[in-house]
């Protein structure tokens, strides 16, 4: 978990690979802070405290749950596009508007992943279509609350809803459509705009697995 | 070394190191020689190495050097250097944890994001071939493994 604070390590702005461990992370045992290399403060949390906020929220709002999660989700991706921006452009000395897409996107990932938010691959192949599949390896949320026979993963389908759509600057929506908490070795989200995400969760409702849902936007249907 | 002091230092917690557990600084102890020399040898022909294994790359397929119409020999020619330096001290203190941690981990992503596997692949596969004109066998020997790491993890997908 982060919040903005000041930029710690200025001794060598400009290097990149600076996702080790004792690189990314600064400890300040006096102030007991833990501040990353872009300037955000970071928490530690158990996996009970994943557990805790998950269920807590469910006994609160029931159903809803998973829509706070997914809108908790949407606000931090959208924050954390504005964050990147500013960074990326300290950083590499270009607006990302003139960085290559995927160098893009991965240099947005690198810090969650070595935040313990798992590693990724995206899978632009459809992108003309106007869809695109992220597949996330290592859940935090989906790893702690392991094998309960659904998707648990809101908070990241709305990670990367809000994220995008302020790359983009256009409304897109984030489903996830295999779960490793559905005994799946990895999570699969879909990502695109409304009428099609509407489609792949009635198609879900309707008992659809990811590889039915993959083959029926690839074939042009919308229900 | 490192990430094996490091370890080492939090498993014996409170108590004697076993035999078996020092094994590694023994080693150590025996190849530093050998691992000095060949640091400083890499590091006199540094701009020789990278210079012969441009001139094979550009003869052997010029479409190496390019992504897509742009030019990217300066690029190349950065990043190689690069690896070469985190090589050549991955390869002095036997770290080649520490290697993959702070620069391939990240480097796989972005030279795959720029498309630029195959291009690796063969820069880490003729350096071996080039350092081994300038290194001594036994020091071939210590270096060649993390060039191989580097090529696997960069060059494959």
């Amino acid at each position: 978990m982060t919040t903005a604070t000041a930029r710690p390590n200025l001794r060598n702005p400009k290097k990149h690979n600076h996702y080790g461990f004792r690189e990314f992370f600064q400890f300040d045992p006096d102030k007991g802070t833990i501040v990353d290399w872009n300037g955000s403060q970071n928490i530690l949390t158990t996996e009970d405290f994943i557990i805790g906020l998950v269920e807590g929220l469910q006994d609160e709002v029931g159903d809803a749950a998973a829509a706070t999660m997914y809108t908790i989700g949407c606000e931090w991706g959208q924050k954390d596009a504005f964050f990147f921006e500013s960074w990326f452009e300290k950083e590499y000395d270009r607006s990302i508007r003139q960085a290559n897409l995927m160098f893009l996107l991965e240099t947005w990932w690198w810090p969650l992943a070595a935040q313990g938010w798992g590693r990724w691959e995206v899978d632009m192949g459809d992108r003309k279509q106007g869809f695109m599949f992220i597949n996330l390896f290592d859940s935090a949320v989906a790893r702690t609350l392991g094998d309960v026979g659904k998707p648990v993963c809101y908070l990241y389908a709305g990670l990367f809803s809000g994220f995008f759509t302020e790359l983009v600057r256009k409304q897109l929506s984030c489903i996830e459509l295999q779960c490793y908490s559905m005994g799946e070795t990895y999570c699969k989200f879909l990502l695109g705009g409304r009428d099609r995400i509407d489609a792949a969760t009635f198609w879900q409702t309707e008992g659809a697995n990811a590889r039915d849902i993959e083959k029926r936007l690839r074939a042009g249907e919308l229900r | 070394m490192l990430s094996q002091l490091q370890r080492l230092s939090q498993e014996i917690d409170g108590r004697y190191a076993t035999d078996s557990e020092l094994q590694f600084l023994t080693e150590i102890a025996q190849t530093y020689h050998l691992r000095a020399q060949t640091y400083q040898k890499l590091q006199a022909a540094e701009a020789a190495i990278v210079q012969q294994l441009q001139a094979k790359m550009q003869a052997l397929d010029p479409t190496l050097f390019r992504s897509g119409s742009e030019d990217v020999t300066a690029k190349w020619k950065r990043d190689t250097l690069r690896v070469l330096r985190y090589s050549a001290i991955a390869m002095l203190l036997n770290d080649p944890d520490t290697l993959r941690d702070r620069l391939l981990f990240w480097m796989q992503t972005v030279m795959k994001a720029f498309g630029a596997q195959r291009s690796c692949n063969v820069t880490y596969e003729l350096m071996q071939d080039i350092v081994k004109q300038h290194l001594t066998a036994p020091q071939a020997k210590l270096f060649c493994p993390i060039l191989e790491l580097n090529r696997r993890s960069l060059g494959i997908s």
